[in-house]
């Protein structure tokens, strides 16, 4: 019987196998922030270890640093002190670090691929869940604790049990690529399989579906495959990711001669089985805007908000999940998805703000207004991100919107730097998450693409971007 | 293991709500588990005791891989969370950081137990008594590595050479 991508990945890694337990993996570059590393470089301290390949190890600050003027101090000292920990560290053991005045900054998933140190047939680990995004270059990549953390910096390994494949074949050909997008593609597969759906397993997304993405729009759809619970997300490396990964500043110098190997084994043998599988046809999927506290609680923006009967049929702790959402959310049922207000749109995330995202974003924005009641914010995925923009005049369009335009950062996703939202506020947001509180006590957030989140800036409410001219 | 129960009947409860973001830059465990389930219940710090157990539904500690969740329930006073089921990276950082026992329960154990009850967890023979109704339920029985990984008292004591 063949073997799936993510079999093949996993079995050339394996250091050391228990007989029906679990394996010693090796991994080939571990990605560090400030947020989950500092007690794992304790630990090594109190050990005497030291960082078995720095050469491996990369840093940047993303979480916490505040998206304003670089050239202020930081207020928040906790943070403050959290960023100087970091530099400390890796100027101890001797890591790479992009810091805060780095070109290279930026969130640690966005500059990964974008310098060139996410590669085809990789294993990559992060202290940070949505690690899972560098699955889009068939890199075996997933998210680890702080435990973990120090165990890869001590070892450069990791014991895991091995997940599952699962396979997603995304089917069809999406009518209007510039309304219906990668993150309605992956927030309706969610809303499909629910959050635990994807629980230990690694997916394959697979299909016509997703070679017909851009690199850029693979990375949101791997991104968020955390959300459906599973340990990562894969697709297999094509023409377009090697195009991708040419001519970076960390591209290896021999990629060229590694292109033909992987030409021939990075890919799923035709009679491969997977443990698990779902099929999604896109040809007429709508864009999705999530209602409720979590990312399966999500509709196509032409639904009303579902009932809590609707929405868990039958099952009674799905009912008094939805009950509690709708409550938090301050929706009430059958209130149309179009007529519901904001206050807040965040364009930003390692799920959405990546050049691409802001160019998409950006065509909706041209020449118009943000409405008034709005206050709305693009925070670049790097700096490298916010340099491009601005070399295409992008942010001259938002700006002229009356968008802020931000340094690069985690910003608004994850409610732990300056930019929340204040208790109540409603939010637009192209992040991943829509949890009680991400954004902030009591913020309420709603998750769409770039796009969407444009449009809602525009109208001052969602609205379906189809019936918008996008050409 | 003995204890009472703290029941949040409901599934998906994520790493924010365990610990809100705005907290991962406390690295004081004490201070921290002042801020446990803070973005569900903001009662819970007052009313957990040590030794208590938190009973919930599936899907527990979804979302962030952020390991001050475990922690910060740790600190709390929590020796196990009992739940149908587990986001996996919560399930792992409290068996390496020997924070907490994940305990898999099978659906009669979560309709049976009631907030307050106290009951009586036994690993070795994957047993959990309710000793306020008098009932055993079966746990779900941990996978050998896990189990080693718990016996040793996390990653870094467990000596997988010794196997």
């Amino acid at each position: 019987m063949g073997k799936t991508l993510f079999e093949k990945i996993w079995e050339s890694h394996v250091v050391v196998k228990k007989q029906n337990g679990p394996s010693l993996i090796y991994v080939d570059r571990h990605l560090v922030h400030e947020v989950t590393s500092p007690q794992a470089f304790d630990g090594l301290r109190l050990n005497k270890r030291k960082v078995r390949r720095p050469d491996l190890t990369i840093a940047t600050m993303d979480h916490n640093v505040p998206t304003n003027d670089r050239s202020l101090p930081i207020l928040d000292q906790t943070s403050a002190i959290q960023i100087k920990t970091l530099e400390k560290n890796c100027k101890d053991f001797g890591i790479k670090l992009f810091d805060i005045n780095s070109p290279n900054q930026g969130i640690v998933h966005v500059i990964g691929p974008q310098l060139g140190i996410t590669l085809p047939g990789t294993t990559i680990v992060c202290g940070d869940s949505h690690t899972s995004t560098h699955g889009a270059f068939g890199s075996l990549a997933f998210g680890i604790g702080t435990s973990d953390v120090e165990h890869v910096l001590a070892s450069q390994t990791l014991w895991l049990e091995k997940p599952a494949p699962f396979e997603i074949r995304i089917e069809g050909k999406i009518k209007n690529p510039h309304a219906v997008t990668a993150k309605d593609i992956v927030l309706s597969i969610i809303k499909h399989i629910g959050t635990g759906g994807g629980t230990g397993t690694v997916i394959e997304y697979r299909g016509e579906g997703i070679t017909d993405l851009s690199m850029e729009q693979r990375m949101t759809i791997c991104n968020m495959s955390i959300e459906a619970g599973a340990r990562a997300g894969l697709i297999a490396p094509d023409e377009k990711t090697y195009e991708y990964l040419r001519g970076r500043e960390y591209t290896p110098k021999n990629f060229e001669s590694m292109i033909g190997l992987w030409r021939d084994t990075l890919k799923t043998d035709s009679d491969a089985e997977f443990e698990k599988q779902f099929v999604l046809h896109v040809d007429d999927i709508a864009p999705q805007v999530s209602w409720g506290t979590n990312p399966g609680m999500t509709c196509d923006v032409t639904d009303s908000v579902p009932s809590a009967d609707e929405f868990a049929k039958g099952d009674l702790n799905q009912k008094k999940g939805a009950e509690k959402a709708l409550a938090y959310m301050d929706l009430k049922p059958g209130t149309p998805i179009e007529d519901i207000k904001i206050d807040r749109v965040f364009i930003g995330s390692c799920t959405n703000a990546r050049l691409e995202d802001l160019i998409e974003a950006s065509r909706v924005i041209k020449g118009q207004k943000i409405s008034h009641h709005v206050r709305a914010m693009v925070v670049p995925g790097s700096q490298m991100v916010k340099k491009q923009a601005e070399e295409m005049g992008l942010d001259k369009i938002f700006i002229d919107a009356n968008f802020e335009w931000r340094e690069a950062g985690c910003s608004m996703c994850l409610g732990m730097n300056p930019d929340i939202l204040s208790p109540g506020e409603r939010c637009a947001s192209t992040s991943n998450r829509n949890f009680e509180g991400r954004q902030g006590t009591g913020g309420r957030t709603h998750l769409v693409s770039p796009v969407m989140a444009a449009a809602a800036a525009i109208k001052g409410h969602f609205i379906d971007v189809r019936k918008m001219d996008l050409s | 293991m003995r204890g009472n129960v703290i029941k949040y009947a409901q599934d998906n409860i994520d790493t924010d709500v365990i610990i809100p973001g705005q907290y991962l830059k406390v690295h004081d465990y004490a201070e921290l588990a002042t801020h446990a389930m803070e973005g569900l219940d903001p009662n819970f710090h007052s009313k957990v005791k040590e030794g208590d157990f938190i009973l919930s539904g599936k899907n527990f500690g979804c979302g962030s891989s952020r390991e001050h969740a475990p922690i910060a329930l740790s600190h709390s006073g929590i020796k196990a969370v009992l739940a149908l089921s587990f986001a996996r990276i919560f399930y792992r950082n409290a068996v390496d950081g020997a924070f907490l026992l994940p305990i898999e329960i099978e659906q009669d154990a979560y309709d049976a137990i009631s907030e307050g009850d106290e009951i009586d967890i036994d690993i070795s023979t994957n047993e959990i008594r309710n000793m306020t109704k008098n009932k055993i339920y079966k746990m779900k029985p941990f996978s050998e590595i896990i189990g080693k990984i718990i016996s040793a008292g996390g990653l870094f004591k467990y000596k997988p050479d010794q196997d």
